[in-house]
């Protein structure tokens, strides 16, 4: 067993006993931890793994809320029936959406990523068709029910969102040793070199997006279901940067890096409400210095694939 | 190795906030308002004025012999922000919460209090407010079919316009006034030429005022918030559009004539009395109290609304000798014409308030207004 | 016809804001392919700082000509050191590192900057007085078109074509164009990068000051985030004039005002975002290089 599943595990065995300790404001916040964790994770999957600029990320997770907050004041669909569109829904648009731009140079994909974020938010906004509810968004969304027996409480909502966190790990382990995990990998190292040993560049990029899209989707679901309401800023371009950020300056392809980031950008303002106002100056700063002291993130990835003696420095 | 101190650190951060968030025999009042973002001053006004009347009341004792104290949450007038505050004050265990400004924070936090028995008043004035019939919710101002019905008259009996523009925003407050008023328009008689949508902060809607100025219109009725309202009315007279404005009560708020400028002078307002024009000796002595303590007067009448709902719960709650949520609630129901700040308070069995009258308001040369309904 | 005609009017107005905004992002980015995500936030900036300016030295509100060129002077020195500042700080020392390190760097320092502007001028709009220009009107066959307006389109042409003249026809300007094809060429020709590129951002930054002064006197309300939509557009009309080209900045400038206003004035200004981002795909998918085509190296 390497260091990565030791600290995975450990991680979920600290956070499954956490809520014997907690009360309903601390439950809370864990549960805030966990959902954006599981963004944070599928964000990593797409800009850390596959190298893919991608900074429209709070698109797919708004989808997933907003399938579930549709599916089921609209239609009346109940909680647990909403979690397979919240995923598939998510993983068709990053497909339809990604697949004409994927080849774009790095910083054009970023534009273009960013312009999807966009034209979701405008299209909750101007409350399309009318079930989108419009700038203040859905509200009223249910509770998760299954025989009758309505999941309600925080520790509910808690569990859950961990069980989702153990899948999410689960599947970024199972990556990392597949084929797929390897392709992305040379991809991200030198994606001129990677085609030429025959790898689908196209493929194995868009396979990223959508395993990412869908996971935050699942996310999304979940997050919708905890505030019983959602809404179009949520899912701005900012929370996109947040992500984006939180897998850069924690470390990326880096799990305790990744738990790290999503640990300081979503759970500390939780706790230090006093730095409300100046939360975002202290974020940039830190991003920015943390960028100039240590450009591969506060806890990179120690072990690789390739020896170190074979890694030059430069990108 | 790194991780050991890192662990060890939060852990011990955990430790020590557990521990700081400990209450003494408190009984906590929420305040959920847009204390930051484009309603700010709406939303401190809100606050202040809630403060003020809890720092009077446990100067006289508290309540029920127990002191009160007051948790804010930010939600930036969002409906996001809104539901997290609600989940937010509701773990905190108030008893009550004000809140918020607009009926969309408003919305999207009721579910979460609804559930969990916490009461909540608000000067939202959405229809969509009440039709849930939560007994946990009181509105304490009026609402959009009202105030729509009430212009109506003004626009097609009083002032004869014959080509009337409606224009609201995205949000759900406007688009249900904007068709209360185009449905009651109709109902009168009235002929409404143009109805749209601008999308609020956009600031330049000489797109749309472009095309309605080809239309010829005699009345523009703008149903959105004062920051685009200000901004519309100065462009409107720059495109040099020669019709009347007239402003729903979200426009009511000094910065709607600071943005106007000059092209303020004969905007007309509908809106509940204004904080001046309230003929109660209370909320004169309430002015002149807030004003004592934050150096300048609450910016409009909607905070004054939501202290009356403040006071008529905590009026409840000493009545019924009780926390209890549902006892309060269910006195409150009951209530009839509780003396408020702005005019007696009554509510009905879906928490809507009755009896609020309006005014008719025209802004002045110097951007004060002047009453001229009859 | 004459609602077209205002509606090109007004689409030419916010296009040359967005061009002269434009133009600062496309000079970073042709010498350090760099996104200067900070760019927007620094126009805000230049809007606030302008707004205290005026009313700090004119308390009694003049609008003379005198007063009104003393704060742009004034105003576009303040952001321009505040640019120096920035590549200084936020820039300069990730050259040499991965490029998606320059990019979260460049995110932070807009926060910063959009913060700073809240923790100073506080979290309300704050709104310009309406008489720094005179608020006459001309109409001509009923296309109606104010001072402000006509300041906006001569001030912003001026600048455009003194800039490109610049670039150009002179010495200095020739050295930024080397720069930008190849920073190690340029070096060993003895040209001095680090200087170049300050001067680049005193450039851009200035420009980007003027559009923020403009856009306080022409929207009157000016919140602390304004910045940020405001400068993503603006990086979309570079990108699809084609990036790292002046006149591409120019006429991507125009070309996404003029756009949006037609698209808001005839379909729906609530759609505005959504259009500029599909004629940037399309842009990019059938014309990849932008439309006057991009000057940047590509090095394989």
């Amino acid at each position: 067993m390497n260091k990565t599943s030791i600290i995975s595990i450990g991680f979920i065995a600290v956070m499954s006993v956490f809520p014997f300790f907690a009360d309903s404001a601390w439950l809370a916040v864990g549960i805030t931890f966990l959902v954006f964790s599981v963004v944070a994770f599928s964000q990593d999957i797409i800009l850390g793994r596959a190298g893919a600029f991608h900074m429209g990320h709070a698109a797919f997770f708004g989808l997933g809320a907003y399938t579930t907050a549709i599916l089921n004041t609209h239609y009346g669909w109940p909680i647990l029936a909403t979690w397979a569109p919240a995923v598939i829904i998510p993983v068709v648009v990053a497909l339809i959406t990604t697949a004409p731009i994927i080849h774009l140079r790095g910083d054009y994909l970023l534009v273009t990523t960013i312009g999807i974020n966009i034209i979701f938010l405008q299209i909750l906004e101007n409350d399309l068709f009318g079930i989108t509810g419009g700038p203040n968004g859905i509200f009223g969304i249910d509770v998760v029910k299954l025989f009758g027996y309505e999941f309600f409480d925080q520790i509910d909502m808690y569990y859950m969102a961990l069980i989702l966190l153990g899948i999410t790990l689960f599947i970024m382990k199972t990556l990392d040793g597949s084929k797929f995990g390897r392709a992305m990998f040379y991809i991200n190292k030198d994606d001129v070199a990677a085609q030429s040993m025959g790898i689908n560049i196209r493929y194995y990029k868009l396979y990223a997006f959508a395993i990412g899209a869908g996971l935050a989707g699942a996310a999304g679901s979940m997050f919708a279901v905890q505030y019983s309401a959602v809404s179009p800023e949520a899912f701005d371009v900012l929370q996109s940067i947040m992500f984006f950020t939180i897998v850069l300056v924690g470390g990326s392809a880096s799990l305790p890096g990744v738990l790290l980031g999503t640990f300081v950008m979503f759970v500390l303002p939780e706790i230090f409400r006093e730095f409300e106002t100046a939360r975002y100056l202290i974020f940039g700063l830190a991003m920015i210095l943390t960028m100039i002291l240590r450009p591969r993130g506060i806890w990179p990835v120690k072990f690789g694939n390739i020896p170190a003696f074979l890694k030059k420095g430069k990108k | 190795m790194r991780i050991l101190p890192r662990v060890a650190a939060s852990v011990a951060v955990c430790a020590l906030l557990v521990t700081a968030g400990s209450a003494a025999d408190v009984i906590k009042i929420g305040v959920q308002a847009p204390i930051t973002g484009k309603y700010a001053n709406e939303g401190q006004s809100i606050d202040n004025g809630v403060r003020l009347v809890i720092d009077q009341l446990n100067a006289k004792g508290g309540l029920l012999g127990k002191q009160l104290e007051v948790v804010s949450c930010d939600d930036e007038g969002k409906a996001q922000k809104a539901a997290i505050c609600a989940r937010k004050l509701v773990n905190e265990g108030v008893l009550a919460v004000i809140g918020s400004y607009t009926s969309g924070a408003t919305e999207a936090a009721q579910t979460t209090y609804f559930r969990n028995k916490t009461l909540q008043t608000s000067d939202g004035t959405s229809g969509s407010l009440t039709k849930h019939k939560y007994w946990t919710f009181f509105r304490n101002s009026f609402r959009n079919s009202d105030q729509a019905a009430f212009t109506a008259t003004y626009l097609v009996k009083e002032k004869g316009y014959k080509n009337i523009v409606v224009i609201s925003d995205y949000s759900g407050y406007s688009v249900d006034l904007a068709d209360s008023a185009a449905k009651s328009i109709k109902a009168e008689g009235g002929n409404v030429i143009y109805q749209g949508k601008i999308k609020s902060g956009t600031q330049n809607f000489t797109a749309v005022l472009t095309k309605i100025k080809a239309m010829k219109p005699d009345a523009i009725y703008f149903a959105g918030y004062y920051t685009d309202g200000g901004l519309m009315r100065a462009q409107q007279q720059q495109l040099g559009i020669k019709a009347d404005f007239i402003g729903g009560d979200a426009n009511d708020n000094p910065d709607f004539v600071k943005l106007a400028g000059k092209s303020a002078e004969g905007t007309i307002l509908v809106n509940f009395p204004t904080a001046d024009f309230l003929p109660y000796d209370a909320a004169k002595v309430f002015i002149k109290d807030y004003t004592a303590k934050y150096g300048k007067a609450p910016s409009s009448v909607w905070a004054l609304m939501n202290v009356d709902g403040l006071s008529a719960i905590l009026h409840a709650a000493k009545e019924t000798k009780s926390l209890d949520t549902k006892k309060i609630s269910d006195y409150l129901h009951a209530l009839k014409d509780f003396p408020g700040i702005t005019g007696p308070v009554s509510f009905r069995e879906d928490g809507e308030r009755i009896n609020t009258k309006f005014n008719i308001y025209e802004i002045q040369a110097d951007g004060k207004y002047k009453i001229i309904n009859k | 016809m004459d609602i077209f005609l205002q509606q090109i009017v007004n689409g030419l107005t916010i296009g040359s804001l967005y061009a002269l905004v434009a133009l600062g992002y496309t000079m970073v980015y042709g010498v350090m392919k760099l996104i200067n995500f900070a760019h927007g936030d620094l126009v805000a900036l230049s809007a606030f700082a302008g707004l205290t300016v005026y009313t700090n030295i004119f308390a009694d509100g003049g609008t003379s000509i005198i007063a009104v060129i003393t704060v742009f002077m004034f105003t576009a020195a303040i952001i321009a050191v505040v640019g120096v500042l920035l590549e200084r700080l936020a820039y300069r020392p990730l050259r040499t590192a991965p490029r998606l390190s320059a990019v979260v760097s460049a995110l932070g320092a807009g926060l910063v900057i959009q913060n700073a502007i809240m923790l100073i001028w506080g979290p309300n709009m704050k709104i310009f007085p309406s008489d720094l220009f005179p608020s006459t009107i001309y109409e001509i066959n009923g296309v109606v078109i104010t001072f402000t307006q006509l300041m906006i389109l001569i001030f912003s042409s001026v600048l455009m074509i003194a800039l490109y003249l610049f670039i150009n026809k002179t010495k200095m300007g020739t050295a930024i164009r080397a720069v930008a094809i190849d920073q190690d060429a340029a070096k060993l020709m003895g040209i001095n990068v680090n200087k170049i590129i300050m001067i680049i951002f005193i450039i851009g930054s200035a420009l980007g000051a003027v559009a923020g002064l403009f856009i306080g006197i022409y929207y009157r309300g000016i919140t602390f985030d304004m910045g940020w939509m405001y400068g993503l557009n603006a990086f979309v009309a570079a990108i699809i004039g084609g990036i790292g080209n002046i006149p591409g900045a120019m006429f991507g400038g125009l070309m996404l005002g003029l756009f949006n206003a037609l698209i808001s004035g005839y379909i729906s200004s609530a759609w505005a975002e959504t259009f500029t981002f599909m004629l940037l795909i399309v842009v990019l998918i059938f014309r990849p290089t932008g439309i006057l085509g991009e000057k940047v190296a590509e090095k394989v």
